[in-house]
């Protein structure tokens, strides 16, 4: 096997210190199951450790730092799924994995066997800073212009138990990508970074104040150009500002964009400006030396791919016109030569987006090591890349992942659907997402339709707290409680990338059995009206919303 | 947890929890037990459920259950909660048909 590449190397400190906190966790489990500690008292302990009391289950939220996950670490979480859960575990949004049928007694097992790879479900709750996210594509993508892996792990280590913001007024995420097109939702951040080169070192330009729930904001500008070395100081400065001034009060008002758009972004930005001239600078600042050494701990993979891959590669799109559909939507650019990005759609017609078997975890742990340097990545949009395929390697790839039903040709297409765990496990729930994503798949699971379609997103979350993103999708659905009947709302508009918005109410909310329908006819009524190469969206800005209203509220 | 809803003349009361070691769903039967099947599950009028979720309460350290309240049912049979939610907390994830409580037992 390969070395694993694209994530960082842990050493023995890293090691001995997840076992402390493990013993740490497991006494406490122990006290709570003797009585010793109340639900109230083990709450805050448990949610700590990522363990959260949902509908049916414990549910374990484990950490996936910026999504990246080696061969063996796959392999464990499909052991786990088998030994400990019922077979599957679910990707996440947040480029994590969750484990939705766990019992109280095994969770200091599994994070023992978590630790054994080196991993842990820290900070994957709790008002902390969260696993940090990042690129799906990164140190890969031909239209990258800094690989983020680098300073993500810089931030990983900063933020990981920072004491002073371990009781921050509220959760705290960030997002960083080093590309132009923004893969990482950077504007619906509590902080989103976006770098580039600069002429001494790369440069960062930080949005402050985005996010979705009940108050979805898109988050403005606070930096253009922070250098490298003041990177740390400068996070540190915002979020001092908001540890100090964000409302502690009101649960709903706590969020740091609630501050940013009370204080208005050029007073925050003076706030920090503030903080940052009386903080002793050099104690933050981030040296050449520290990033290389950091750098070192990077595996590089050795991208070598004969003269004529690309030759084989267009040959396999020629004879096989599946293959050829699958190459058009889950690939992107590498940056080296005769080399590919595979996305594996975790969204199979009809199936429940981001959910994989034991079995297909173990398969595509396998998949990664003979074809990808034994790395894996979890997408923010409950995904798995494999990020450095060789051309002439992927028809065999391919192949295989149709064996594992992993092969669906809809990435950024109607059927890769984002939806959240819903009713059917969410004890905040309105209504159930998961299956109005798994009857929609199934409506358009045809490829030529979805290809005819084009990009389109649809986010489904089941309440107001907005794990789908419904906000950011360009068709957007929301559970609603009307005396415990299950409701949706239609949002239109939205999307995350470089030009982010969030999504305009369509109308009144309606029932869950009238949804598909419902969506099927904005569709339909899109194909209808579209211009020549115009995408939904693009359709959407010309005429607005007023012939999607007709359609979706036509009595059938 | 609770949430608010009206009560009608032919509906009742029971009382749910989840399991302290392993987060699984149970119902307040007529002996005093946590049992995992809501068809067993004792009922309650509104005037006698806040005295039973007391006592309850006061147990639920040494019956090893956590988030002990109260949910309005039909009485059938079956005897079904009347809200979307509560019935699939009573009969499992309505995506996953295998995972369902009946076939649980
Ligand atoms: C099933 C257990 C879950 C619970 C109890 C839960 C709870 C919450 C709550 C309360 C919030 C709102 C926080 C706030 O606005 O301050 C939130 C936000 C969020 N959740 Fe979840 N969540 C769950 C599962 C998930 C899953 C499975 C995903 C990914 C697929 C996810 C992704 C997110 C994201 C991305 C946000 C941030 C939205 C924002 O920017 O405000 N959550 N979650
Ligand atoms: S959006 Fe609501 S229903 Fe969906 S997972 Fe988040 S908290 Fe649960």
């Amino acid at each position: 096997m390969n070395a694993p590449v694209g994530h960082y190397q842990y050493d023995s400190v890293d090691r001995a210190f997840l076992q402390s906190r493990i013993d740490e966790f497991a006494d406490q489990v122990a006290r709570r199951i003797d009585g010793s500690l109340t639900e109230d008292e083990f709450k805050p302990l448990r949610l700590m450790n990522g363990l959260y009391l949902q509908l049916h289950a414990y549910m374990l939220r484990i950490a996936v730092p910026y999504g990246i996950l080696d061969a063996r670490q796959m392999r464990k979480l499909s052991s786990i799924a088998r030994r400990y859960d019922r077979d599957y575990g679910h990707f996440t949004t947040r480029q994590n994995l969750q484990f939705n049928w766990i019992k109280l007694e095994d969770t200091p097992a599994i994070l023992r066997e978590l630790a054994e790879v080196d991993m842990h479900a820290i900070q994957t709750s709790g008002n902390c800073i969260r696993n940090v996210t990042s690129d799906e594509f990164a140190g890969a993508a031909a239209d990258e212009l800094v690989d983020p892996r680098v300073h993500a792990e810089i931030l990983r280590q900063w933020s990981t138990l920072h004491p002073e913001f371990t009781f921050l007024p509220r959760k705290f995420k960030i997002a960083i990508s080093g590309s132009p097109h923004d893969r990482v939702a950077a504007r619906f951040h509590d902080i989103g970074i976006l770098t580039r080169p600069g002429p001494n070192g790369p440069l960062f330009r930080i949005f402050v104040g985005g996010g979705m729930g009940r108050t979805p904001l898109v988050g403005q500008e606070i930096f253009d150009s922070v250098r490298e070395e003041e990177l740390l100081a400068t996070l540190e400065a915002i979020l001092r500002v908001y540890n100090a001034h964000g409302r502690r009060d009101n649960i709903y008002k706590a969020r740091i964009k609630i501050l940013v758009q009370a204080l208005g972004i050029d007073a925050y930005r003076e706030a920090v400006q503030a903080e940052l001239s009386q903080m002793d600078l050099a104690r933050y600042r981030l040296t050449p030396e520290i990033v290389e050494a950091i750098r070192a701990r990077f595996a590089v993979p050795n991208l070598h791919a004969p003269d004529n891959a690309s030759e084989i590669f267009l040959a396999d799109q020629k004879r096989d016109r599946k293959f050829a559909r699958w190459v058009q939507s889950n690939t992107h650019l590498h940056r080296a030569p005769g080399h590919i990005i595979a996305v594996v759609s975790i969204k199979p017609a009809g199936g429940i987006p981001g959910d994989a078997t034991s079995e297909q975890m173990s398969r595509l742990a396998d998949l990664a090591e003979q074809y990808s340097f034994g790395e894996l990545r979890v997408t923010h949009l409950q995904n798995i890349v494999l990020g450095h395929v060789r051309q002439d390697k992927l028809y065999a790839l391919w192949q295989e992942l149709e064996k594992i039903d992993l092969a669906a040709p809809n990435h950024s297409l109607i059927g890769d659907i984002i939806a959240c765990p819903g009713l059917d496990y969410c004890s905040l729930a309105n209504s159930r997402s998961i299956p109005i994503a798994q009857k929609l798949s199934a409506r358009f699971a045809n490829a030529d339709l979805q290809s005819e379609i084009g990009k389109l997103s649809i986010n489904i979350s089941g309440c107001i707290n907005a794990c789908g993103h419904h906000h950011a999708g360009n068709i957007g659905l929301l559970g609603v409680d009307k005396r415990g009947e299950e409701f949706f709302q239609i949002t239109l508009g939205g999307r995350a990338d470089e030009k982010a918005a969030i999504g305009s109410i369509l109308g009144a909310s309606l029932p869950e059995d009238e949804m598909v329908d419902a969506i099927a006819r904005i569709v339909d009524r899109y194909l209808a009206i579209r211009g020549p190469g115009e995408s939904f969206l693009d359709t959407l800005s010309r005429l607005g919303d007023a012939p999607f209203k007709e359609a979706a509220y036509e009595i059938a | 947890m609770k949430r608010p809803t009206r009560i009608d003349a032919e509906e009742k009361l029971v009382l749910t929890a989840n399991c302290l070691l392993d987060g699984h769903i149970v119902w307040l039967d007529q002996e005093g037990r946590w049992c995992s099947s809501i068809a067993h599950a004792a009922m309650f009028e509104p005037d006698t459920i806040d005295a039973a979720l007391e006592k309850a309460k006061a147990h639920a350290q040494l019956d090893e259950v956590v988030g002990i309240y109260d949910v309005v049912v039909r009485p059938g049979p079956p005897l079904r909660p009347v809200s979307v939610r509560e019935n699939i907390r009573a009969f499992g994830p309505t995506v996953h048909p295998q995972f369902s409580k009946e076939i649980e037992r």
